[in-house]
């Protein structure tokens, strides 16, 4: 097993002092979200988010393949998350089963996956036979805490601005046209699902958690590594905005009043808002960086002349 | 599936409960008195689990041993049989039963003393015979009736519950015919308090509905919670006699 | 028990209430299961919602007096003080606990055990006692081959598997706990040591009554220890256990000698005598196949008053090994029925004798 990280015991003590006066240590608000970075690649679903440290970088491909029998009008799509020690040293390589690992690809993959984010039927070609094979392959380069707000981020950018090749069908026949020859087909994306993780901690003993009245607990938006290390609980909220909430995850950990718990999805609600214009605006200001000798290659530029 | 009326426009479930009734509850502890420290057998409507616990104990390997604490861990054993249909796999490295068994460790990690038991290791086995919906909540009920049975200290009861949203009404202890029809979310609330230990919503619901939602479910969890607690008064009442006669 | 302590005073009580906790809860164990019995004798206390050896489940609020001490099986908020097993309310003093009705053996000092060598380690065994943890069994805690005023030397440390081996069965006392609550054993009396002639029974400790007396000589030339810890061991009367029976069983037809000498008393220069190389043997006597026959009865009656979760007591072996005589077939007493229908033999027993 990787050697977990840790951290000195005067450390821990500082941080939650500090986090009772209402204080982080990068000078953030309990209720703050990093900045956001994305950085579309050169290539079509390439795309790496940035989130203080944390890097998570998300590629898609696709390639035509045979669908299930039970599910002949469905493409197939697989999120794939690969944590090696790259990322940091608790990574193990190769190894996926850890409980960290599994918690972060199970909440992606009902995040995006199994809330219908992505149109799978939209990826048949012909019914039963033939149709995209898609996925998402996450690669984590940096942590420093909200692994899977960033890779959800990601992954939901890269669906956006991928595009497959187009394809003609002629009867059985199927002709798959490379990209430099005619103009690939975007994805049919139905919703945005933004994740939003809640660390909770404990200021008074656990005596006070379970019976106390005054519900006193600290909840911080987007920990860092070191506050996730040393939280007591955990949330993770997906929400779209459309005001559903597609994915709500709080395994254990700390219990939390009830109705603090529906303040939190409130207040992610706001952040899930910010996020998704921001990849939106992403995603446009790069088709328009893509077209940029449109307006040239016009033939009806030729035309005036 | 569009066969079976869901909720039915006089307010009936497939299985004829109103909206606001659990299915029917029986438990029973020291099950096996020989095999583990505690134990517990449990029906939640047509889920059936049997819980075992053994320890506090000598930590099979040196790796595990914490000196501040008791290590605690989860094995949830969900048998070929327990669905209609015969599944191939053990089910046993699959990605849900282990996101499932690190959810139930994370619970209880924080509801049971685990600083009384420092250097000693924990170990819960639970074996879903039958799985009917809503398993989850019903293997925290489960464990939390072995894990008294084995005297292991702890705050406070645990009980789960799952609750689904149909339109907009919301239907307590889904099945597992309703729980393919809708979205569901389950519940973990701690003792006779509004707070909540574990929250999962698998499937979209909207905002604004999530709390009438959580509402009917902390009700539900109480109610099971004094289920188990009558069950628990029993038991220890023939105990009692028993050992002072 | 005074009923009102001013609130001046209750601060001071707080701040001492970790050092006078450990007293309390170490001499609480020898009345453990005289305060079950006592219930209802207390005075009841405003405000005290449970009464004595009533039933509590975790999580439930047990008063919200401030005069109670916090003792095991409890935790408390502010001035209440809730119950953290299912278990009956204790009162010792001003010392609330709430004992399980069932839990791992929790070691005492004084306690007769029969334990098993794990590990044979760096001067010390380990022996599984079915508690938390194992405990330690110190070789400097054991009589040697040679007498007690022999040194300890090297090669008695390059020897210790010839005592004691892993996979041995021994009887113990606890000697001492440590401080995470494991314990350290000791055999330095001639009742303990290697366990031979016999079978091993393993039952719930919380079924075991601490008493004064753990060895019993049974009819039918049978000696059984029952270790606090649930740990049986059922053997062929030696002639140590004849000649230091004390207690006369509660029948008539024991046929063991009369009590002549205290186990306690042995000299130490008897002591020296016994401790020959024998005691660490690992051969067993010759055991006729009806003395074979009597252990399993006794094994099985055993097992059958631990179905019924019935304390397990000599007087009720002994009642019960009497009831089970109706079964020819010593292997019939562990089918369900025979074990349930024997266990409402010895309660209708007991009834009527107290009754008469």
């Amino acid at each position: 097993m990787a050697k977990d990280i840790e951290i000195s015991n005067s450390e821990s003590k500082f941080i939650l002092e500090a986090l009772k006066l209402k204080q982080r240590l990068d000078g953030r608000a309990c209720d703050q979200f990093r900045d956001v970075e994305i950085e579309l690649g050169e290539a079509y679903g390439d795309v790496t988010v940035t989130m203080g440290k944390t890097k998570v970088q998300c590629r898609i491909s696709c390639e035509v393949a045979q669908p299930y029998e039970d599910r002949p009008f469905e493409g197939l799509f697989h999120i794939t998350t690969e944590t090696t020690p790259m990322a940091g040293a608790q990574f193990e390589n190769g190894n996926n089963t850890g409980e960290e690992e599994v918690l972060i690809s199970r909440m992606i993959e009902k995040a995006v996956r199994r809330s219908g984010a992505l149109d799978v039927e939209g990826l048949c070609i012909i019914a039963g036979s033939k149709c995209w094979s898609l996925r998402a392959d996450v690669h984590f380069l940096d942590c420093d805490g909200g692994l899977i707000d960033a890779s959800c981020i990601a992954v939901m950018t890269a669906l956006l601005h991928f595009k497959k090749p187009d394809v003609t069908v002629l009867g059985e026949k199927v002709t798959v046209h490379p990209v430099d020859e005619r103009e690939p087909v975007s994805l049919g994306v139905l919703h945005v699902p933004v994740c939003v993780t809640f660390s909770f901690f404990n200021p008074d003993d656990t005596e006070e958690n379970i019976k106390g009245e005054h519900n006193g607990e600290i909840s911080i938006i987007d920990a860092s590594l070191k506050e996730e290390l040393l939280r007591d609980g955990v949330l993770t909220v997906t929400l779209n905005k459309n005001r559903e909430v597609v994915q709500v995850s709080k395994a254990g950990g700390l219990p939390m009043d009830a109705l603090s718990l529906i303040d939190c999805c409130h207040k992610a609600y706001g952040i899930v808002e910010k996020i998704t214009d921001q990849i939106q605006r992403a995603i446009k200001q790069d088709s328009i960086a893509r077209n940029q000798y449109a307006h040239i290659l016009s033939s009806e530029n030729a035309r005036e002349s | 599936m569009s066969r079976f009326e869901i909720y039915s426009p006089e307010g009936l479930r497939v299985d004829g409960r109103r909206w606001n009734e659990l299915r029917s509850f029986n438990c029973s502890i020291n099950t096996h008195p020989n095999a583990a420290d505690g134990s517990s057998y449990l029906e939640q409507g047509n889920n059936k689990i049997i819980t075992l616990v053994t320890g506090p104990q000598e930590p099979a390997s040196r790796s595990q041993v914490n000196t501040k604490q008791a290590s605690l861990s989860v094995t949830i054993n969900l048998t070929k049989f327990a669905k209609m249909e015969r599944s191939k796999s053990s089910h046993k490295n699959e990605r849900r039963t282990l996101e499932w068994q690190t959810s139930l460790v994370r619970t209880f990690e924080k509801n049971l003393m685990l600083h009384l038991y420092p250097r000693t290791s924990i170990d819960v086995q639970v074996h879903v015979l039958q799985l009917d919906g809503g398993i989850l909540g019903a293997m925290l009920n489960g464990i939390t009736l072995a894990l008294i049975d084995a005297g292991i200290a702890m705050y406070d009861f645990v009980s789960g519950v799952s609750v689904g949203l149909y339109d907009t009404t919301p239907l307590l202890d889904l099945n597992s015919l309703e729980e393919n029809a809708m979205s569901s979310v389950t519940i973990g609330t701690v003792g006779k308090s509004e707070k909540l230990s574990l929250l999962l919503v698998e499937d979209k619901v909207p905002l604004d509905r999530l709390e009438s939602v959580m509402a009917i479910g902390i009700a539900g969890t109480h109610r099971i919670r004094d289920l188990m607690d009558k069950e628990l008064r029993k038991h220890g009442k023939t105990r009692v006699e028993n050992l002072t006669n | 028990m005074s009923g009102a302590i001013s609130v001046t005073k209750r601060k001071e009580f707080w701040s001492n209430d970790l050092l006078e906790g450990d007293e309390y809860e170490s001499d609480l164990g020898s009345d453990e299961e005289h305060d079950v019995e006592m219930s209802g004798a207390h005075d009841s206390n405003s405000g005290v919602d449970h009464q004595d050896g009533s039933i509590v489940t975790p999580g439930e609020l047990i008063t919200d007096d401030p005069i109670w001490m916090k003792g095991h099986g409890t935790y408390f908020l502010e001035n209440k003080t809730y119950s953290s097993v299912v278990g009956t309310v204790s009162r010792v003093n001003r010392l609330l606990s709430v004992l399980p009705l069932k839990s791992r053996y929790i070691p005492e000092t004084g306690d007769h055990i029969v334990g098993r060598i794990t590990d044979v380690g760096n001067r010390r065994w380990k022996v599984d006692i079915g508690a938390k943890q194992y405990a330690v069994l110190m070789l400097g805690s054991v009589n040697l081959p040679g007498g007690v005023l022999r040194r300890k030397s090297e090669t008695d440390e390059l020897q210790m598997r010839n005592f004691l081996k892993e996979g041995d069965l021994l009887n113990a006392e606890v000697q001492s706990l440590f401080q995470d609550g494991s314990a350290s054993l000791h055999t330095r009396s001639l009742k303990y040591g290697k366990l031979r002639n016999g079978t091993f029974v393993k039952v719930p400790s919380s079924l075991i009554v601490r008493s004064k007396n753990h060895t019993h000589n049974l009819p039918g030339n049978i000696t059984v220890i029952l270790g606090v810890n649930g740990f049986i061991w059922i053997r062929k009367s030696s002639k140590m256990d004849l000649s230091n029976s004390t207690t006369a069983t509660g029948s008539g037809q024991s046929d063991h000698l009369p009590g002549s000498k205290n186990a306690m008393s042995v000299s130490i220069t008897r002591l020296e005598e016994e401790s020959s190389w024998e005691i660490y043997s690992d051969k067993n006597d010759t055991v006729t196949v009806s003395v074979r026959q009597t252990i399993t009865r006794y094994a099985n009656v055993i097992k059958a008053l631990a179905h019924c979760e019935l304390g397990i007591t000599e007087p009720r072996i002994i009642s019960a090994y009497e009831a089970s005589m109706a079964y020819g077939n010593v292997g019939q007493l562990i089918e369900s029925e025979t074990m349930e229908s024997l266990g409402q033999d010895v309660l209708n027993s007991e009834k009527m004798r107290g009754a008469a």
